[in-house]
Parts: C-alpha cells; sequence; structure tokens
C-alpha cells in the first residue's frame, strides 16, 4: 500500500512535470521558423538546433552547423551570403553570430556582445555585416567579426536592417513603432519616422522610387517617402499585418494574420483586390514566373495570378509560417513541425526532394 | 473550451498589466492574489473539511475504531463510511475543491507563460489569444533584476544564485508545513509516511521547477504560496508549530 502511494506520489510529479514543461517554450517545440538562402547550387537553412548546407538539385545534406547540437542553441534566422561568400551568416537564439565557411561548415569566428536572441538575418553590405537583436541593439561588425559601432532602439529587433541606395544609408524598425535611417559608417541617426502605430516585426521594402513600404501590428500597411520622411499613405488591413510587403511593378503584396492577402497601388494604397484563402499569413509571397505563392500555417501554399486569379491551393505537411523561397524552376518550403524540414515542389507543385529530419 | 478560458485569463492579465504602467513582475503577482480571491470560497471548503477530517481523524472514537477493525479492512471501511455519515463529513470535501483549483492554477501559468512571448512561435500563439493588445507588445518581461521570460540567477560575489528558486523552496516548505497537521494519535504509520514525503519531496520539486522554468513561473510560486499562507494565518488556521523542525528531547535522550 506505502509502496503504491509513493508510485503515486512519483506518477502525480511527472504529471505536473511535464504539463509545465510542456508550455514554456523550451526544447521540447520549436520557437520560431526556418529561413531559407540558395545560391547556385546550395540551399542553407535553419531550423532547431542546426544551420544546414544541403544540394539544391537532389537535397542531399553538405554539412550541418554545429556538428552536434549545442544545448539550449537554436538557429531560425536564414543564413545569409557575405564577403564574396566567402562567409555564411548564421544567427543563432544563443545570442552569438557565427561566421561558418559555406563550404564545409567549419567556424570562421563567432560575435559575443548581443544579450539576447538573433530573429533576424543580419544584412551584409560592402559596409560590413548589420545584426539585428531582440536586445533592442543593432550592431554593426567588420568581416573579421569585430564590433564598429551599436546603435540602440527602445524595443527588440526582430527585423533585418535593408540598405537603401537612395539614402545611402540603412534602415531598421524596431518594435518600440518606429523605423530609424541609420548612417552605416559610424552609427548616427540621419532620420526618425514618426510613430508608426504598432510594433512592426518585418524589414520593410523599398521601391525604386524612394517608398518604403512597411507592416505594422496596428492593422496597416503604411507607405514612407524617403525623401519627405513622411507617411504617403496607409492601409487598414482586418487584423495584425506581420510580414513585410513585396513591390511587384506597380503593386504591392500584403497580408494579414487573419489570412487576408490583398494587393494594393504601389503610389496610393487603394485596394486593387483580396483573397482569403484560409489560414493566418505571417510570411511574404515569393513571385516567380508571373504567379504569386504564399504560405499560410494552416498548412497550405497558395498560388495565384498576378491578376489574382486562384490557381491552387496546395495541402502542405506541417505548418507553413516561413516564406517560400524561389530556387530556379524550384519553390522551396520549410514547413514547421513536419516530416520534412525543406521540400522542394516544381512550379507544377510536385514534390521534386524532402529534406527530413537527421536522426 | 480551454483556449478560451487561457485567452480570458491572458486578456485580464494584459489588461492588470496595462493599468498598473506596463510591468508584468506586479501583473503576475497582483493576477495571482486576485485569483486566489475569487477561488476563496472553494479554498474555505477545501480548508473546512480537512480541518473536520484531522479532527475526526484524531478523535478517541476514530482510534478506537481502527484498532477494532485493524484485521478486517472491509469492516473498516464501512464503519469509517457510517462515521463520515454520521458526522456529516465528506471524505472528498477536501479534495473536490482542490481539483476545482487544479485548472485554474494550470490556467494561470499557461496565461502567464504564453504572455511572455519571446519568439516568434509564441507571439504567433498569442496573437490567437489576445482581442485587443497589439500596442502592448513587446511585453515588458524585466522585473527588478529578472528576464521574466528567462530562468533567474542572480550575480552574488561572482556566483550565479538562483534567488527566486530558493524563495520558492522556503515558501513552499513553511506552506506545506503549516497546512499539515501536527501527528496525533490517531495518525496511521502509512498516511504520516505520505504526509512526509510530500512535505520534504515537493518544496525542493518547486524549487527546481523555479530553478529550470521562466522566472516569471516562480514569481507566480512565490506569490500563490504567500497567498495560501496568508489565507491560513487569516482565518487562523495556521499550524506554526510545524515549521521549525522537532528538536530531540534532550531530558529524554539522556535518560536513555
Amino acid at each position: 500500500m506505502i509502496k503504491n502511494k509513493k508510485i503515486l506520489f512519483i506518477i502525480i510529479l511527472a504529471v505536473v512535470a511535464l504539463t509545465l514543461g510542456a508550455c514554456t517554450g523550451r526544447r521540447v517545440v520549436a520557437t520560431g521558423w526556418s529561413g531559407i538562402t540558395v545560391n547556385e547550387e546550395t540551399v542553407y537553412f535553419s531550423y532547431g538546433p542546426h544551420a544546414y548546407a544541403l544540394n539544391l538539385k537532389n537535397g542531399a545534406q553538405q554539412w550541418q552547423f554545429p556538428a552536434e547540437p549545442i544545448n539550449s542553441v537554436d538557429f531560425y534566422a536564414a543564413p545569409v551570403l557575405a564577403d564574396e561568400n566567402s562567409q555564411l551568416l548564421v544567427a543563432g537564439y544563443d545570442s552569438v553570430l557565427y561566421s561558418v565557411n559555406p563550404v564545409n561548415g567549419s567556424e570562421n569566428w563567432s560575435f559575443l556582445a548581443a544579450e539576447n536572441r538573433y530573429v533576424a538575418p543580419p544584412l551584409a553590405t560592402e559596409d560590413g555585416i548589420f545584426a539585428a537583436n531582440s536586445d533592442n541593439s543593432l550592431y554593426a561588425l567588420d568581416y573579421d567579426g569585430l564590433l564598429q559601432w551599436e546603435f540602440e532602439t527602445e524595443d527588440p529587433l526582430w527585423a533585418s536592417p535593408i540598405w537603401s541606395e537612395n539614402c545611402g544609408c540603412i534602415y531598421q524598425v524596431s518594435m518600440d513603432h518606429y523605423l530609424y535611417a541609420i548612417n552605416p559608417e559610424n552609427g548616427k541617426l540621419v532620420w526618425k519616422s514618426e510613430d508608426l502605430g504598432g510594433p512592426i516585426v518585418n524589414n520593410p521594402s523599398i521601391s525604386e522610387d524612394g517608398l518604403i513600404l512597411l507592416a505594422t501590428f496596428n492593422n496597416e500597411v503604411i507607405a514612407l517617402d524617403e525623401e519627405s520622411q513622411q507617411v504617403e499613405w496607409r492601409f487598414q488591413t482586418s487584423d495584425w499585418a506581420w510580414a513585410t510587403p513585396v513591390i511587384d511593378g506597380d503593386q504591392v503584396y500584403a497580408s494579414d494574420i487573419s489570412g487576408t492577402f490583398y494587393t494594393l497601388d504601389l503610389h496610393s494604397g487603394e485596394l486593387l483586390w483580396q483573397v482569403q484563402p484560409g489560414g493566418g499569413i505571417y510570411s511574404s509571397p515569393l513571385v516567380q514566373d508571373g504567379m504569386v505563392y504564399f504560405s499560410t500555417d494552416t498548412s497550405s501554399l497558395v498560388v495565384i495570378s498576378q491578376e489574382g486569379v486562384l490557381q491552387r491551393n496546395q495541402p502542405v505537411d506541417g505548418k507553413l509560417y516561413a516564406s517560400p523561397v524561389g530556387a530556379g524552376d524550384k519553390v522551396l518550403l520549410a514547413p514547421s513541425e513536419a516530416e520534412y524540414f525543406l521540400v522542394a515542389l516544381s512550379e507544377s507543385g510536385v514534390q521534386v526532394w524532402g529534406y527530413p529530419p537527421p536522426k | 473550451m480551454w483556449d478560451a478560458f487561457i485567452s480570458l485569463m491572458i486578456n485580464v492579465m494584459l489588461f492588470i498589466y496595462n493599468l498598473i504602467g506596463q510591468n508584468f513582475g506586479w501583473a503576475i503577482i497582483i493576477f495571482t492574489v486576485l485569483v486566489r480571491l475569487v477561488t476563496y470560497p472553494l479554498t474555505a471548503k477545501q480548508m473546512k473539511s480537512s480541518k473536520a477530517m484531522q479532527d475526526l481523524q484524531s478523535s478517541k472514537e476514530w482510534n478506537d475504531m481502527q484498532a477494532k477493525y485493524k484485521n478486517d479492512k472491509e469492516g473498516l471501511a464501512q464503519k469509517q463510511m457510517e462515521i463520515y455519515k454520521e458526522k456529516g463529513i465528506s471524505p472528498f470535501g477536501s479534495c473536490l475543491p482542490l481539483l476545482v483549483q487544479f485548472p485554474v492554477i494550470i490556467g494561470l501559468y499557461q496565461a502567464i507563460i504564453r504572455t511572455l512571448a519571446v519568439t516568434p512561435i509564441q507571439l504567433v500563439n498569442l496573437s490567437k489569444h489576445i482581442t485587443d493588445g497589439a500596442n502592448l507588445i513587446p511585453i515588458n518581461s524585466q522585473f527588478w533584476w529578472m528576464e521574466l521570460s528567462e530562468p533567474e540567477r542572480l550575480p552574488i560575489l561572482g556566483v550565479a544564485v538562483p534567488v527566486l528558486a530558493i524563495l520558492v523552496l522556503i515558501t513552499s516548505y513553511i506552506q506545506t508545513k503549516m497546512v499539515t497537521p501536527t501527528g496525533g494519535a490517531g495518525d496511521n504509520a502509512q498516511g504520516a509516511q505520505m504526509t512526509q514525503a510530500m512535505t520534504l519531496y515537493m518544496p525542493f520539486f518547486m524549487g527546481y521547477l523555479a530553478m529550470t522554468f521562466a522566472s516569471g513561473l516562480a514569481l507566480y510560486f512565490i506569490a500563490t504560496n504567500l497567498a495560501t499562507i496568508a489565507q491560513y494565518v487569516i482565518t487562523g488556521q495556521a499550524n506554526f508549530k510545524n515549521i521549525l523542525p522537532k528538536l530531540p528531547n534532550f531530558s529524554q535522550l539522556g535518560k536513555k
């Protein structure tokens, strides 16, 4: 009887531990979604404890970094090729930015000064590396991984900085509701937008004629003029606008987390058409060969024409939070909680290969 | 159903968070105390039933019955049920209110963890729960020296000390001891052993959880332990004698 009670007591403790452990966002489930980068022959992506390099043709693994998983280190930001493809920048949830050899995955250097997760991939330009961190700071490094300057905002940075040719500066958006234009050489503020009304978690895009487009959690897509630094137009979405708006000629593709996909006029912000195929949209669409591909968290890849005619709504195993990425005649998908970490589809939707999690 | 319950808790917590100047540490403490107040009728019922049961089990009538039926389990069970009926005590009276509170406690915990969304997937999940809180994001998860979404350590003289985990351990020990009845003549060996195991292991188990998981959880443990202790003190049912470990009776030892 006593023994039974002890066993019962241990079982209760175990159940409580599991109940609590299942909800803490520790290593039990993924806490981000995969980022993908492609060059001519190789696809690089991050998911969970590793960044991977695969052969684009057949999905065969070339290497993984780190070779063995390190406890509590996760990678979700897309790896970035830099320094004439001699470095691959891999930003981790362990607050470390790694430079690895793109050929064999060996580590070149690591940058340790940040204090929180890297959610966004870094930006690599001729001026150096710019890495936004959840500790509210943007770090500028040279290609040896040495800190050049640090720019601090009020809230975490989940969006990558972007380079503007027109301004000769980099733009960084923050969860603090602002867009910052920063001098890449010294980290000084060039200008700062007005309060844009809500947190911004994804990088803006810039049109050739200097319109900066961004999505906010205040249910808005906003266009800012680079020259006047003023809001040019605002478009109201039905829910949080999470994904970066994508410019395609005179059209802008935007979306919200309730699953509405909008096409707007670039210069006026007027709605041209919208579709709601079902499921939340958290990532930008891919525009390839006259088709627009976007993914939803209800496990479907939606393909529409640039005029808004639905071509197909293709079920995919797993949740699709990440953007589809074009690679020649293939479309790459990185589903979460799925049989495959990475799937290559033909443009007609047939699976060419799938990369399963390594055992 | 469960999701709707969690959503309600998250939104109430965010309301408090916004009301008190966007301090999530205080929001956890206030929300925990509020939940304890709302569930107080259940707690009071549990405490009352528990006390009645303790009184009964230390009574002469109960001990006589135990002795009489020590070799007859079926007869003992039957007699126990008769006494429960006669005294108007439900043997599950102290368990049922606790069972009802359990989902509330788990819900409160989940609400805390889900609101502290510090990664994209966590924020996606949070977005499905909140009705009007986009501008509260990101939640300010700094509270004193703590980052509430991470396990807590305070560097003291170069050593990372898990202060909250230690506080959880201490308050859990006090709370468990305070509500445990003093060993009476009617205590049976099995029950006493079980109680001893609980009072020994539970605080360490809670301390381990507090050390391992997000410090927001540890803060919740401390707040809920202190609220329980306060409830027992206010209602005069706290058993202070149990808190300090029993010292051996030296005069007795000398005689042996």
